[in-house]
């Protein structure tokens, strides 16, 4: 009832405000982040009275006040609040290197980089195929040629196997889950980022080959390796100068959190390196070689990042396109389908292959349907490097987001329920 | 480089150099930190060097409305009414008549002031004059914290301080809350416009609402993590709404402060979590003040500066001698209290700040740099200022520490049996007669030490071979319970209450 009270004062304070207010951009950004922060964590709270994730919630929250619906949180603020998002993502990909201890990765590593190549590579053949057959329900693929249709199958296809490391770890928090089926997926959920990022920048290169974009050069491979190599010698060195601070000052960790995921994002962006892939390695190192620091910043970037993955969520929420969803559902439902028996299959194969634990071969692919930032992301990319069809192409992959962030972290928690590694208690009592 | 890049560089080295210098700097030589950022903020900003450009600067705006949002939330804190009705009349009515002397004497010289040099006519110059008028009654806590460190008194001039601070930021807060809502412009889309009463109704409204939103969404639970969520979305959301209504961002956070500190279980728990976040938030704040600066394009501006300063230290000082004298309050408090006053910060950059991020309202560059420069030329100096202003009052007890030696040994006795016997019965009590001829009770390590009664005295002024934090760590180790570290202003005993209150770090502040 207290949550239904804050979403109707809430409610009725900006349908209040709205019309009185002519004040600056900063202060509309503002209202709409504290907005997002109070409104989406009440949802959030509520959707866990039905036994659905907080993270459902928060997303549910966001389409609700986003231009699809309200429209309290219009485009031109959702702009202005990327920031935030960026630094989610950042917080989200160091706490993520944070959770990989260096003896687990000695012990599993074998074992998840199986299952990730065995997964990806099923889900990854298979998104091809469909769109490939489909290609037809897409406007700006009809009657292209072959080449041009596999380059954008390839392209999509890399775009479309990624998971969600948000989600994952959201979830994690969430439940306190540390069982074998929670570390794997986390596992695999990391590594196949790494991957990800590797082949995405492989097949933009190939789809730029195959089917090139309207007066644009290609990139070259010594620009993808600078990513890669770069963002891995970028994230090594903050991940020990955080390291560093750790064993020697560790003070004032709360602020110290923000400025590392705040300085990571920028100095990632100023050198042109993966992001996600710099944050992963710094907080790998951090954790590792920060001399049993490690966990403190864990849970002082926990407690820092709380409200702003709220308003990331939400935001995700918000870049929901429902009409979009409907138009192309002919399209959007078979590849959904085939990516989550390509997850399916893979990981049953790459269980056998690795000879995986019984409850990880079993629940692992519920934990891997999600889809949040990094694939947002990714499609923006695709969407600026080909402008002409990228709106079709955003709209597609949208489409195929919503349902995945929507259905993945319900299939997620009932893996961990099923599995025995959380209860609905332990969801219910989350601070996050 | 971008510009969020080197600012993210500036403030963490800034802020990892001060920090570790914060602690040296204030025990050896009573110094402030905290406006070498507005230097920093200048160089790098558009105006010098330009390294950090101004739509960049610009961008930063959502920062300092929640800056500015979250000092105001910090002053609204101190407002315990519990607290509040312990402390005298005597002590109220010395800090509003100083706040509203200087209030009204800043305001008139400024008034006249500005027609004059040309900067404004004399229709409009009631705005800009209020505004500097109500900047320059806020005066920094930062000078008493220092000076005093984390050792709360007893003596009346320090309650009458810690008063004074309070009902300076108050009446601040609440006069350019009220300007703001009398020079509102109207909105176009509105039916009709609200008028000035009604604004100001909004602004307090949006606290109120603040404050609501805050209890409803924790409920009953007490998560320090929720607490943040909980806390940082109902200041974010306020200071937003207040900002996008044209209001004042800081008034209404004020009263979500005072909602707070008064119907919250968990205020002990809400000031950890603000002190956490202040410090790093006025260092930012101070580096964005910086970056907005806009140098006056009136060569008038050295005299408006000049009159600002001159005007407000003679109404601080003289304002506190005269109504100390003619309420015959000289005896507890000495003539020369109003000194410690004289300090500006914090709060002085967040209102002139709010003041000049609206451009509907007349030279907010000149206010802006006016307000800056007083904050310069005073917060470096505003803890030598409070011990200058506090020493005339203690010096019998800088008698008493000189004619007793061995108090010293007595104290090391008292905490080597410490951990077996109350700190109370161990030390027992001193009657220390005061001017009027009337006895204080102290106890020793509570009163008779090297620092003054608690006034940091720096290592070259101190008697023996005390170092500043010595004697209080032999305190805290005869007393048998923890010291309470508790820096709002407004607490502690009151006028006529001292006699029978136990020394200040043996309860827990609430029970006070």
């Amino acid at each position: 009832m207290r949550r239904v009270i804050v979403l109707v004062l809430l409610y009725l304070l900006m349908q209040a405000v709205l019309p009185l207010g002519e004040g600056t951009p900063a202060a509309l950004v503002l209202m709409a982040f504290g907005f997002l922060i109070l409104g989406a964590y009440s949802v959030g709270e509520l959707a866990t009275t039905i036994r659905l994730p907080k993270i459902v919630g928060y997303l549910a929250a966001g389409l609700a006040v986003g231009p699809a619906a309200l429209n309290f949180v219009s485009v031109p603020v959702m702009d202005q609040l990327a920031p935030v998002s960026e630094l989610a993502i950042a917080l989200i990909a160091f706490l993520a290197g944070a959770e990989l201890q260096l003896e687990e990765v000695r012990n599993r590593g074998v074992v998840l980089l199986k299952m990730m190549t065995a997964e990806l590579s099923v889900s990854f053949i298979g998104i091809v195929v469909v769109l490939a057959s489909l290609h037809n329900f897409l406007p700006f693929l009809q009657g292209a040629p072959f080449t041009e249709v596999m380059g954008f199958s390839i392209l999509f296809a890399s775009v479309a196997v990624v998971h969600s490391p948000a989600v994952t770890m959201a979830l994690l928090s969430e439940s306190g889950a540390k069982g074998v089926v929670a570390r794997t997926t986390l596992g695999v959920v990391l590594l196949a980022d790494v991957a990800v990022v590797l082949s995405f920048s492989g097949a933009l290169a190939l789809a730029r080959v195959l089917a090139p974009p309207e007066g644009d050069g290609g990139v070259g491979a010594l620009v993808v390796l600078w990513e890669i190599g770069g963002a891995i010698l970028v994230g090594a060195v903050l991940g020990g100068v955080v390291a560093l601070y750790l064993r020697f000052i560790s003070r004032e960790l709360f602020i110290f959190a923000i400025l590392v995921a705040f300085f990571g994002a920028e100095i990632a962006g100023l050198m042109h390196v993966e992001v996600l892939l710099t944050l992963l390695v710094a907080g790998f190192v951090a954790e590792n070689a920060g001399g049993g620091g490690g966990e403190q910043l864990r849970h002082a970037m926990e407690r820092a990042g709380a409200p702003i993955f709220v308003v990331f969520f939400a935001l995700a929420g918000a870049k929901i396109k429902p009409d979009a969803v409907i138009q192309l559902w002919p399209l959007v439902i078979p590849i959904v389908i085939v990516r989550a028996a390509g997850i399916w299959a893979g990981t049953q194969i790459g269980a056998w292959w690795a000879k995986a634990e019984p409850a990880a071969a079993k629940y692992t692919w519920m934990g891997l349907i999600s889809q949040a930032g990094v694939a947002i992301g990714l499609a923006s990319v695709v969407a600026s490097v080909y402008p002409e069809r990228g709106e079709e192409l955003r709209n597609l992959f949208l489409a195929m987001i919503a349902i995945n962030e929507t259905l993945g972290p319900i299939l997620f928690k009932i893996s961990l329920l099923r599995s025995g590694e959380a209860t609905s208690d332990s969801f219910r009592g989350s601070g996050h | 480089m971008s510009a969020s890049l080197v600012l993210i560089i500036v403030v963490a080295t800034a802020y990892l150099a001060t920090h570790l210098l914060y602690e040296w700097l204030a025990k050896r030589l009573l110094i402030v930190s905290g406006a070498e950022y507005l230097v920093l903020g200048i160089l790098l900003g558009p105006q010098v060097t330009g390294v950090i450009p101004v739509e960049a600067a610009e961008s930063f705006g959502p920062i300092i409305v929640l800056g500015t949002g979250w000092i105001g939330l910090t002053v609204g804190m101190q407002f315990y009414l519990p607290r509040l009705v312990r402390i005298t009349g005597l002590t109220f009515r010395l800090a509003v008549i100083e706040s509203l002397i200087t209030l009204g004497a800043v305001t008139l010289v400024l008034w006249w002031a500005f027609p004059a040099l040309g900067l404004t006519s004399q229709f409009w110059a009631i705005v800009p004059a209020l505004a500097l008028g109500a900047i320059a009654v806020a005066s920094t806590p930062a000078g008493l914290d220092i000076a005093l460190r984390d050792r709360k008194r007893r003596e009346p001039v320090v309650n009458q301080l810690e008063t004074s601070l309070g009902v300076n930021a108050f009446v601040a807060i609440v006069t350019t809350g009220i300007l703001f809502a009398w020079v509102h412009r109207a909105p176009t889309s509105a039916l009709r416009p609200p008028t000035p009463t009604e604004w100001a109704v909004i602004t307090v409204g949006v606290g109120v609402l603040g404050g609501a939103l805050f209890h409803l969404f924790l409920g009953e639970e007490r998560k320090v993590d929720r607490l943040v969520v909980s806390l940082g979305g109902a200041v974010i959301l306020a200071s937003g709404t207040a900002a996008y209504l044209n209001v004042s961002p800081v008034l209404a956070t004020l009263v979500i402060g005072i909602v707070l500190v008064n119907t919250s279980r968990g205020r002990n728990e809400l000031r950890t979590v603000l002190a956490a976040a202040e410090r790093p938030f006025y260092y930012v704040l101070l580096l964005l003040a910086g970056l907005s600066w806009k140098p006056s394009t009136s060569s008038t501006i050295v005299a408006v500066i000049l009159l600002y300063v001159v005007v407000r230290t003679l109404s601080k000082v003289y304002a506190t001698r005269a109504s100390t004298i003619w309420n015959k309050a000289t005896p507890q408090l000495g003539r020369d209290w109003g000194k410690a006053l004289i300090g500006q910060g914090r709060l002085t950059v967040a209102l002139a700040l709010d003041y000049a991020r609206r451009p509907e309202l007349p030279i907010g560059d000149v206010v802006f740099t006016a307000a800056l420069a007083s904050v310069l030329l005073t917060e470096f100096a505003a803890a030598r200022l409070v011990r200058a202003a506090l020493l005339p009052i203690v010096e019998p007890l800088r008698d008493l520490a000189q004619r007793l030696p061995w108090i010293d040994a007595e104290e090391e006795d008292a905490a080597s049996t410490a951990s077996t016997v109350p700190a109370a019965s161990v030390s027992g009590t001193f009657q220390v007669p005061d001017a009027e001829g009337a006895s204080t009770l102290l106890s020793p390590d509570a009163e008779v030490t090297p620092s003054l009664g608690g006034i940091a005295l720096g290592r070259r002024n101190l008697p023996r071979d005390a170092h500043p934090g010595s004697t209080r760590q032999r305190t805290e180790e005869a007393s048998p319970t923890p010291p309470v570290q508790d820096a709002t202003p407004l607490h502690g005993p009151v006028h006529g209450q001292q006699d029978s209150s136990p020394p200040s770090n043996t309860k827990p502040d609430e029970e006070r």
